[in-house]
């Protein structure tokens, strides 16, 4: 490789970017709109308490927390509906009391009580809710241990995800913003075959591997700077910043390769563009996972962004080291390094 | 004098197709050499195999001693090349376009201004070249094929769709970097450009180069020199008569034209080379 071509090819590409108003415009205004996104998300967690009770007589054995600052009681007739409230997320935790609890206490035996959590109830509050069927068991009765207790988590447990939809959204906005850097790059390489710059370039003395190189710099550059400075300002260095820009530099490496396949397979620019949402859509996935806990399962691990979605998200939101995310890097790093050498494969023939 | 360019049994295949079909020739150095032939004839083929394009499915092509194949990038270090189709950084300025394609050659000091002047474009070399008219489009494409002042200069077509001032502004230059000692390798359709500025012309049809010699010489074998007379004839009726002048009747015929017919006009005409390509190949050059 030749650094001087390299160099002058990069400065061509720079000054292509920065003069096509489009690029330049999605750029800008797609860094603006994510960051504002970020910005209006809800940034606290919402602390109220609602508790679904069934039981089939007034028993009174919930009287003293009634009423209490960020607890909500709501009695239930009918377990399945309970259940079914529980499903839907209206409540918190459903509480299933067995008829004639009283009786049973009186006679000194243990009642079953059954404990329904939502799928996005975190373990906190579960803990908590044993603690408080114990306190009642022993405001009742004066003795410890006095019932037999079974939890349900209805639909996909999301314990310990108790987090900002603010949060929730960071990573999935910082992969938006290198992502967008696949319709970019694939659009310049497309123009450059469709308007024949590309067939000048190759009878001087520069090479395929100058050329990509001066993309591979272009694209990284673009994509990586984007998603620092996002995360500069959504706090996400808070921890392992290392980590974060590893992560990174094989996230915008990831959408260098993806954008060579994506301008390999388009004979003009609406084909990067169509293609290009359809790529972008299916890689987005992962990082709905992290707005809507137990949307995705482990189907979702064969869509190359998945992995780097998810090492965002277990740093920035979860403060997780390399220990925690080293698989997880280690197979990013060879999703990259195998889409890279797709991308250029399949872009040295479409120059060809 | 050294040959710049020889070429020898050099084949390409498209799939089933043989594009270019095992074809010789040499050009020597200063020389220009036009390639004629009609659509689909195989002459940007043979172009892009000589200019490291592509890789030629059979035979070799050895450009300044170098084979293309092999030494793909010292040869094309030292050749300027300028496509048919207009392939400029339409975005950028004309100086930009320039200075980009300098450093991809690595050439120092290089003064754009003086080549944009050169080919008539001086004033407007930081305009961007979005908002060029074609010719001027066409004189920055020449400009960048010279920007390293190439011992080999490949021409597409250089030429094609302009205006007659524009045409001729090439052409001269052309003929400046024959001076300057370049080999220039014209592809072209136009017959009339390749008579005046060729030393020498290759037909080139389905694959094959089916004539290559000076377009004096190509006349002289195929073509058929005549005088064509427009003769008055029972009033105001006017009829032309031709006369072979290559035929041992010539001065015969001449006289007795001029002693026993009314001569309104009378001119010397001899074969262009469209005429000895359609007698060569049967095809025309515009096909």
């Amino acid at each position: 490789m030749n650094s001087r071509i390299i160099k002058a090819l990069l400065k061509k590409d720079v000054s292509l970017f920065l003069s096509n108003r489009f690029y330049f415009l999605i750029t800008i205004v797609g860094l603006i709109l994510y960051i504002a996104i970020y910005f209006l998300m809800p940034s606290e967690v919402n602390e109220e308490l609602n508790l679904a009770v069934y039981e089939n007589e007034n028993t009174g054995v919930f009287s003293q927390i009634t009423g209490e600052e960020g607890i909500n009681i709501e009695y239930f007739s009918d377990k399945e509906v309970l259940r079914q409230a529980v499903m839907d997320g209206d409540y918190h935790v459903g509480i299933s009391l067995p008829d004639n609890i009283i009786a049973i206490w009186q006679a000194g035996e243990k009642p079953d009580i059954t404990l329904y959590y939502s799928s996005s109830t975190p373990t906190e509050i579960r803990d908590a809710m044993v603690a408080l069927i114990s306190e009642i068991a022993y405001i009742q009765t004066g003795q410890s241990i006095n019932y037999n207790i079974s939890q349900e988590v209805l639909g996909t447990d999301m314990a310990g995800a108790q987090l900002s939809l603010r949060e929730r959204m960071r990573p999935l906005l910082a992969v938006v913003i290198l992502l967008m850097e696949i319709l970019t790059l694939a659009s310049l390489i497309s123009v450059e075959i469709e308007q024949g710059t590309a067939r000048a370039l190759f009878v001087t003395p520069m090479r395929t591997s100058d050329l990509f190189m001066a993309k591979g710099i272009l694209g990284v550059g673009l994509a990586m700077a984007q998603a620092i400075l996002f995360l500069l300002l959504a706090n996400g260095f808070d921890h392992q910043p290392l980590i974060i820009l590893t992560t990174l530099l094989l996230g915008s490496m990831l959408v260098v390769g993806i954008g060579f396949l994506l301008a390999s397979l388009s004979r003009d620019v609406m084909a990067v563009t169509g293609w290009g949402m359809l790529i972008f859509i299916i890689l987005l996935i992962p990082g709905f996972g992290n707005v809507m806990p137990g949307l995705l399962s482990d189907w979702a691990k064969v869509i190359p962004s998945y992995f780097l979605t998810d090492t965002i998200s277990r740093v920035v939101n979860y403060g997780a080291g390399w220990s925690d995310v080293g698989i997880n890097l280690a197979i990013l790093a060879g999703l990259t390094a195998v889409v890279i050498f797709a991308g250029m494969a399949a872009l040295r023939r479409r120059y060809q | 004098m050294e040959k710049s360019i020889i070429v020898e049994n050099l084949a390409y295949r498209y799939g089933d197709l043989l594009a270019v079909d095992h074809i010789n020739f040499d050009v020597k150095a200063g020389k220009i050499l036009g390639f004629l032939g009609p659509n689909g004839a195989g002459k940007t083929t043979t172009v892009k195999m000589l200019t490291g394009q592509l890789r030629p499915y059979a035979g070799k092509a050895t450009l300044l001693g170098y084979d293309v194949t092999k030494d793909t990038n010292k040869v094309q270090s030292q050749i300027g090349v300028c496509f048919e189709q207009t392939n400029l950084y339409e975005q950028m300025s004309a100086i930009e376009n320039l200075k980009l394609f300098a450093a991809l050659f690595g050439v120092n000091n290089f003064d754009g201004y003086a080549l944009l002047e050169r080919v008539g474009l001086a004033g407007r070399e930081k305009d961007k070249v979005s908002g060029y008219s074609k010719g001027m489009k066409q004189r920055l494409m020449i400009a960048r094929s010279l920007v390293n002042r190439p011992q080999i200069i490949f021409m597409d077509e250089p030429t094609s769709g302009l205006d007659p001032v524009s045409s001729e502004a090439i052409d001269n230059i052309i003929l400046e970097e024959r001076d300057r000692g370049a080999t220039i390798f014209l592809t072209t359709h136009d017959m009339w450009e390749a008579d005046k500025l060729c030393d020498r012309v290759a037909f080139m049809n389905q694959g094959k180069i089916e004539a290559l010699d000076s377009p004096r010489n190509l006349k002289q074998q195929y073509g058929k020199r005549s005088l064509i007379a427009e003769i008055s004839s029972n009033g105001d009726a006017i009829v032309k008569k031709e006369i072979d002048m290559d035929s041992p009747n010539t001065a015969t015929e001449v006289e007795k034209l001029l002693t026993n017919e009314k001569v309104i006009t009378l001119h010397s005409e001899e074969a262009t080379l469209e005429d000895i390509f359609i007698k060569v190949t049967g095809r025309r050059l515009t096909e």
